[in-house]
């Protein structure tokens, strides 16, 4: 796989939630091949945060993700305080750790419940696993709302929350607010407490691999909002230093990033911090890890759901403290003159360190952005992951046993949301008996193609429909179940050819291509090659060429392929039954 | 027992916060999963996208070239269509990308431009197919999704608020915020249903939930112009996180060409 490796300070930031999928190829029990491959669609960010004001990078970086808003808000935030001089000392500093703890609560409960537990208890979903467990799952929504209600004190709502702005917030929360969350926290220690010993029971698989942690660590607390960048390996560096250590680069299957620290793939996230930091934890929650059987840190990816738990009565032992003292301030905000520079924010989201760059001019305006999230520093991981696993479970199981096993490791890292694993499809290759066995979790798994033979009933034209003819008489050689093929023969369909390109993942289009060269290649042309096809295509000139870019200007266009055999009036009949063997073969290798 | 109505939760280009409206509902989403039948919701689990349903719920936007495919298909198996969210309803923050370059992006963005498949624009859902109900809002609320849901199972129709966000502020008695400290807030021109929460704050609203009825966004391009904004800074308050909404990117558009 050629992957160029570009440099950081190209702005780039690709989400990863949304539609994930796995591409396996095992040969002789051997993993050739592994792609995670990750679809969302970019949405340009970096790109338009350009040209925009200072005073709109909260609003605008929390719309990146729903589920961790407050991390966006908190690492752009510490970035933009540190261009003005603004140093966070006291009551803004502690709400800020406040507001963190309300979203690691609510993110981790979230996570836990209804992504993570089911798979271990044999449920396909958190809503078939309520009707077996109530109670559990109605602790983790109780501690889920309890970590919204935190985060809405100071930001209104809990999705793109509106309270922080830059050197702190709009608005300090009335006392009986906070007082109101306080008296919850206490009660929910002790649903806490059950749930870290309620995930330690579970039965995880026994899976030690050797890989380099890294996360923010702080002389005096447990990471949220500071500290410095430092790995169980040795690294121990400012937050501003990222960019000469970890690299970016953009590998072809996927639309979020392969970071790499000094070249290779590292943890960031839950498992990550408590490797780490578990010697900051505050007294009680060490007292709880001490009476658990496992010791961090911890080389055992599937230990990342204790590590969730662990975080989660960290966080409340946090908020109580906070809380305690709650007291309103003069000012919920340090007011700063606007001025230019570069500022850096690192900060601990619930899936590990999310690292910003941003430049500003004399106006408050940014110039670049840089966002850099932790599941596009987790994806080199995972893969290397998923291969060691896959390998010490067996690969010769059968596929269901190896996806499920798969979709486990891979929610282990809870990448963004974890709906990108929800939808995975294991595109397993098995080399020995050269089938594509796709088990699809979901009917969108099966792949819709059309073949469609274009022609005339006339003379040398009737071609592309007498190898349909022949191609619907062959259909067991190439049948899948992972797919859904079917046959067409069109007469001269002009524009009307749009109508057969709706609901198809690919199309092969067979047809015969006029010359009088009398030469009988075989043409073969992919959908990027026919702007310059122009002369090619002449049998049905109009309809083909025109209908498909067409389909293409309209976004309308499946994966297309054109077959074509260069046909001349004067064929004889073996030369044209030899054209149609060679298509016939052609076609198949493409549907293979 | 007549068969329970069913519902699907499906997802385009977003963030996913319009599903946590459901997510969030706590206690509230085990009895949903009660009265209804979940046939899809990868987030929370199910996946079934081509059982035909009752009411089909779209968060995001139309972002590629396969998602024209998707909603159509999502189209033909609903009875009911409600888009999610400032994304489906307006083609959300990202639509600002329609204003801009977006090819270029890309190259400068990715080593391999060629591998990635996103159209140039961001569009709303109701572009592409028929909707039956809009729930604009960014994010939008549970209580928003709870009342169209209630609504619909009980064979009422729903009532979507359309109103200025002005209306819910006075009836929550908060003090202005243009009128006391000079914010240019969007609030005349945007669509109530937040709960008044930026003002509330002290602050400007930034018309997160689209626009409303009947507004007079060029008046207030002018008003917000006059009290001190530079004209690309009040350009910027209508083209951010519904641009894509007709009535902001005019108001936008033109009164950035005014100056």
């Amino acid at each position: 796989m050629a992957n160029k490796t570009i440099n950081i300070n190209v702005p780039v930031l690709a989400r990863v939630e949304g539609e994930g999928a796995l591409e396996l190829k095992i040969s002789n029990q051997h993993i050739d091949e592994l792609r995670l491959r990750i679809y969302e669609p970019p949405r340009y960010f970096e790109k338009f945060l350009e040209g925009r004001d200072y005073y709109d990078l909260p609003d605008t970086v929390a719309r990146i993700c729903g589920i961790c808003p407050v991390a966006y808000q908190m690492s752009a935030i510490h970035a933009i305080d540190a261009i003005f001089d603004i140093k966070a000392t006291g009551w803004i500093r502690e709400m800020r750790r406040l507001m963190y703890c309300g979203e690691w609560l609510q993110s981790h409960s979230l996570h836990i419940h209804m992504l993570a537990v089911p798979d271990f208890l044999g449920f396909n979903n958190v809503i078939e696993m309520a009707a077996v467990y109530p109670g559990e799952v109605n602790r983790g929504l109780r501690l889920q709302s309890l970590g919204n209600d935190l985060i809405s004190l100071l930001g209104a709502r809990s999705v793109h929350p509106l309270g922080v702005r830059t050197g702190g917030f709009y608005k300090a929360p009335a006392t009986a607010a906070a007082h109101e969350l306080l008296q919850r926290l206490k009660i929910a220690l002790a649903d806490a407490v059950d749930l870290v010993k309620w995930t330690t029971a579970l039965e995880l698989p026994d899976d030690n691999q050797d890989f380099t942690s890294v996360a923010l660590r702080h002389t005096e607390e447990y990471p949220l909002n500071e500290g410095r960048l430092v790995s169980d390996k040795g690294l121990d560096i400012g937050i501003a230093e990222y960019q000469q250590h970890f690299k970016e680069s953009h590998i072809p299957h996927s639309t979020a990033l392969h970071s790499l620290l000094d070249g290779k793939p590292y943890l960031v996230g839950p498992l990550a911090r408590l490797n780490i930091n578990h010697d900051k934890l505050p007294a009680e929650t060490l007292a709880l890890v001490e009476q658990l059987n496992i010791r961090f840190p911890s080389n055992n990816m599937f230990h990342s759901i204790i590590a969730r738990a662990i975080e989660i009565h960290f966080v409340i032992i946090e908020a109580i403290r906070i809380l305690e003292n709650y007291q309103k301030p003069e000012s919920a905000f340090i007011d700063a003159p606007v001025k230019a520079g570069v500022g850096y924010g690192c900060t601990e989201a619930p899936r590990g360190i999310l690292w910003h760059r941003y430049e500003l001019d004399n106006a408050g305006k940014i110039t670049s952005a840089i966002i850099i999230p932790p599941t596009s520093q987790n994806q080199a991981r995972i893969e290397e992951d998923i291969k060691v696993s896959l390998e010490s479970l067996g690969l010769d199981k059968n596929e269901d046993v190896l996806r499920l096993h798969a979709e486990k490791v891979i929610r282990n890292y809870d990448p963004c949301i974890s709906c990108a694993t929800h939808f995975l499809k294991l595109d397993l290759q098995r080399a020995e008996v050269h089938v594509t066995q796709a088990a699809s979790l979901d009917k969108k798994a099966i792949r819709r193609i059309k073949v469609i033979g274009i022609g005339s009933p006339f003379g040398e034209d009737k071609l592309g429909w007498d190898i349909v003819d022949l191609l619907i008489q062959d259909t067991s050689r190439i049948w899948n179940s992972d797919r859904e093929l079917t046959f067409h023969i069109l007469d001269r369909p002009g524009p009307l050819l749009l109508e057969h390109l709706k609901n198809t993942d690919k199309v092969i289009l067979v047809d015969a291509i006029h010359n009088t060269r009398h030469t009988h290649n075989l043409i073969r042309i992919g959908i990027d090659q026919l702007d310059q096809a122009g002369t090619l295509i002449s049998s049905h000139g109009l309809g083909i060429k025109e209908s498909l870019l067409l389909a293409k200007t309209l976004g309308q266009l499946p994966e297309t392929i054109i077959l074509g055999i260069e046909a001349s009036i004067d064929m004889t009949t073996q030369e044209m039954e030899s054209c149609k063997e060679k298509l016939i073969e052609t076609i198949k290798q493409e549907l293979d | 027992m007549a068969a329970k109505p069913k519902i699907a939760v499906h997802k385009f280009s977003s963030c996913d916060g319009c599903q946590l409206a459901f997510l969030n509902m706590g206690e509230a989403l085990i009895t949903l999963s009660q009265r209804v039948d979940i046939i899809h919701f990868a987030e929370a689990g199910p996946v079934d996208e081509t059982t035909p349903v009752d009411i089909a719920f779209v968060e995001g936007s139309i972002a590629t070239s396969h998602d024209y495919q998707r909603i159509e298909q999502i189209r033909n198996n609903s009875r009911y269509l409600v888009s999610i969210g400032a994304c489906a309803t307006s083609g959300g923050i990202q639509a600002l990308r329609n204003l801009a370059d977006t090819e270029q992006w890309t190259a400068a963005i990715y080593a391999h431009p060629e591998h990635i498949h996103s159209l140039d624009k961001s569009t709303p859902i109701a572009q592409h197919v028929k909707v039956d109900y809009e729930l604009w809002g960014c994010p939008i609320s549970t209580k928003q999704l709870l009342t169209v849901v209630g609504s619909l199972l009980s064979g009422a129709q729903p009532v979507v608020e359309d109103d200025k966000l002005c209306m819910e502020c006075k009836r929550q008695q908060k003090i202005c915020v243009m009128v006391s400290k000079g914010e240019p807030c969007m609030g005349p021109v945007t669509r109530s249903g937040c709960g008044a929460l930026c003002p509330a704050m002290g602050r400007a609203c930034y018309a997160c939930y689209g626009p409303a009825e009947n507004t007079n966004a060029n008046a207030l391009f002018t008003r917000i112009e006059g009290l001190g904004l530079l004209n690309d800074e009040t350009t910027r308050r209508f083209l951010f996180i519904n641009s894509g909404a007709r009535e902001f990117h005019d108001a936008g558009i033109e009164g950035n060409r005014k100056k």
